[in-house]
């Protein structure tokens, strides 16, 4: 399955686009997400977003933050939230 | 109204303290509370020309109003807040926040004006990547929304 990864921050790198495509094996969960992440990343060799998959959250379709045993969907939409910064 | 909460872009329109403190003007306020967040230009020890703040809007809006509403049970029910942080590019020298109480005592409006500033940067998803003369640039280090993981 391929879900929609929306990027914000320092994650943006991973993308030309905001969304990143990101392929998982039927019924993986956030956890799963999080290993593709770091696979990706060093594949691409971004030495500097090593610690992004880990230190992150991610928001599901209705902005509200899932946890790494939410199962993930076919195409559906997630939000990776970076360690945040305002103010 | 007694509330007000917004992100600005600054390449758009600039965030504006006379606007603040007519919003929060009352006759009912013994006391009105200002703070102004910049953009300066050095940090770490480098020289920085301007800063990106990436947000994820419908959430930092809906956060912003649930701070200033936690703000106002927890201190003062007649507080009027006004607060609006930036989103885009911001050079050096412009506000990145502004935060304006208008309430009935001293104590109550610097507390909520400390309170909500806390409270962005621990909850609000905005992110800033600095902007340094010599053409590098770099995303800052943040507090982590992950949930904490169960111990059994």
């Amino acid at each position: 399955m391929k879900i929609q990864l929306k990027l914000y921050a320092s994650s943006k790198i991973l993308s030309d686009t905001d969304i990143l495509k990101v392929d998982l094996p039927n019924s993986s969960n956030v956890g799963d997400l999080r290993n593709a992440l770091s696979k990706i990343i060093s594949e691409k060799n971004l030495k500097q977003l090593k610690d992004l998959p880990a230190a992150s959250a991610f928001f599901g379709e209705f902005n509200e933050v899932i946890n790494d045993e939410y199962k993930l969907k076919d195409k559906e939409l997630i939000s990776i939230i970076p360690p945040i910064g305002g103010g | 109204m007694v509330l007000h909460t917004a992100l600005v872009e600054i390449e758009v329109e600039k965030i504006s303290s006379d606007k603040a403190k007519k919003f929060i003007a009352s006759e009912k306020n013994g006391a009105e509370s200002i703070f102004v967040g910049r953009v300066r230009n050095e940090n770490d020890g480098k020289k920085v020309t301007g800063v990106t703040y990436d947000t994820h809007d419908q959430v930092v809006i809906k956060s912003f109003q649930s701070i200033c509403q936690n703000a106002k049970n927890q201190f003062d029910k007649n507080a009027k807040i006004f607060l609006e942080h930036a989103k885009g590019y911001v050079p050096v020298g412009e506000i990145s926040i502004l935060i304006a109480v208008g309430a009935a005592h001293r104590d109550e409006a610097f507390k909520i004006c400390r309170y909500v500033l806390e409270e962005i940067k621990h909850q609000s998803p905005i992110w800033k990547k600095e902007h340094y003369i010599d053409g590098k640039e770099e995303w800052l280090p943040g507090h982590s929304l992950r949930p904490k993981q169960k111990v059994n």
